[in-house]
């Protein structure tokens, strides 16, 4: 307990890292591209719609100089989709994570490894029905800064807590049925979920590894025992093979 | 959780008691058995730190002549006895760990290194996941809604019968929880 900080990143961090994703505004002023790190912006020409950091997007916002347009998903309508795909469609996992926007091929391209929040998985022409990996931090903020902007944003807002607690529900009974220690699937959940749940979840399998460590090392050692008579010569080849590089 | 030398707790779920029995007659280590300057006769049964009894028990008597023979026999401490096994089995969530020792995972998780007990492992296992929920929803539901206290009467029971080990994870989530609510009370100021 020597640092102060839990391992892991804080809600206020990752929502540092939230504003990095893309959003589609709609300009409401004239401006210039503007040379950022992540490259140059789109030059801003009213009425036309254009993708932009959501950190920026949220300084003209504040200046009036532009509208920001919700994401797909974040409509009431797609949200209650999503809501009702975690209560009854599917009741035990979390609802999918949005398709990976470029095309996954068998011969291996840098577009495989790209992940939020380099996809633009929040401007306005992102599938709807899926959360993004940023949905919740992306939500209330944009509940905050633009709620003019919103449809419904009370329906909304009233939705976006529904499934955060379905889903911190799942979380937090994912650790209690499975027998083997491990938790099932976490595919699907958003950053803020991750470090919302992390301590709980950490702290489980932290017990679970300890209370089960002397029984996991007997096992070990009786394996490593039956495998004597076997492994002998294996582990020759290995070291000659070895010798031999 | 971490257990390192200058780890408090591993310190103090060392110094739990465990039921130690000598094998052999000690001259003067009678102090042991509140009888100051006498032998310790074998048979002696007395509830010895665990650093301590495991030394002892580990260690053999190294003579040539006799047959090594060990210093003394380990038991189960009372809080591991089959009596709370069943307990724990019937209802994990009833058990007053606390009661029954400070560090009672801790103290589970060296005695399982000391004995085979598959038994008491699994029991362990299964109500340290059963509580474990448990304590992610009281640790939820302290302080939301600005409340402060503890909502329902009988959580205060259960929260008061966790052992160390459980008040960390609850700490844990409750400020994991809290991490959580102060980011959303900001985004509402700015």
């Amino acid at each position: 307990m020597a640092l102060p900080l839990p391992p892991g990143l804080t809600p206020t961090e990752v929502a540092f890292l939230c504003e990095m994703e893309m959003v589609t505004v709609i300009p409401r002023q004239k401006l210039e591209s503007l040379n950022l790190l992540g490259g140059p912006t789109q030059p801003l020409r009213p009425p036309h719609r254009t993708p932009l950091p959501l950190w920026l997007a949220l300084l003209l916002k504040r200046q009036r100089r532009a509208n920001i347009l919700p994401p797909p998903w974040l409509l009431p309508s797609s949200l209650e989709r999503i809501l009702k795909q975690e209560t009854d469609v599917k009741p035990q996992t979390f609802s999918p994570p949005p398709p990976h926007p470029y095309l996954i091929r068998s011969s291996p391209s840098h577009t495989d490894t790209i992940s939020p929040p380099f996809l633009p998985s929040s401007t306005a022409n992102a599938p709807s029905d899926y959360l993004p990996y940023h949905w919740l931090e992306l939500g209330e903020i944009l509940l905050e800064a633009c709620s003019d902007d919103l449809q419904e944003p009370g329906r909304v807002r009233t939705l976006l807590r529904d499934l955060r607690e379905v889903r911190m529900a799942k979380m937090r009974g994912s650790t209690k049925d499975l027998e083997g220690g491990g938790v099932s699937s976490l595919m699907g959940v958003g950053a803020m979920e991750v470090s919302e749940g992390r301590g709980f979840i950490v702290g489980v399998m932290d017990g679970l590894r300890k209370l089960g460590s002397s029984r996991e090392a007997a096992r070990r050692e009786k394996e490593d025992d039956e495998g004597i008579g076997g492994a002998g010569e294996d582990d020759e080849e290995e070291d000659e093979e070895m010798g031999f590089e | 959780m971490s257990s390192s030398y200058y780890d408090i707790d591993a310190i103090l779920t060392d110094a739990q008691k465990v039921p130690t029995t000598f094998e052999l007659d000690i001259p003067a280590l009678g102090y042991l058995d509140n009888a100051a300057g006498h032998t310790l006769k074998s048979g002696t049964r007395l509830d010895l730190p665990l650093w301590l009894s495991e030394m002892l028990a580990v260690s053999s008597t190294a003579s040539s002549t006799t047959p090594s023979k060990s210093l003394v026999t380990l038991d189960l401490p009372p809080s591991l006895a089959p009596r709370v096994m069943n307990a724990l089995k019937a209802d994990p969530k009833s058990v007053d760990l606390r009661a029954l020792a400070q560090h009672f995972y801790g103290l589970g998780e060296r005695i399982l290194e000391l004995f085979e007990e598959d038994e008491v492992c699994n029991v362990l296992m299964a109500s340290w996941r059963k509580r474990a929920a448990e304590i992610s929803d009281h640790a939820s539901q302290v302080g939301q809604g600005g409340r402060g206290g503890m909502a329902s009467g009988d959580g205060v029971e259960f929260l008061r019968g966790l052992d160390e080990w459980e008040r960390d994870l609850f700490r844990r989530c409750h400020d994991s929880g809290k991490a959580m609510r102060v980011w959303m009370g900001e985004v509402k100021k700015n």
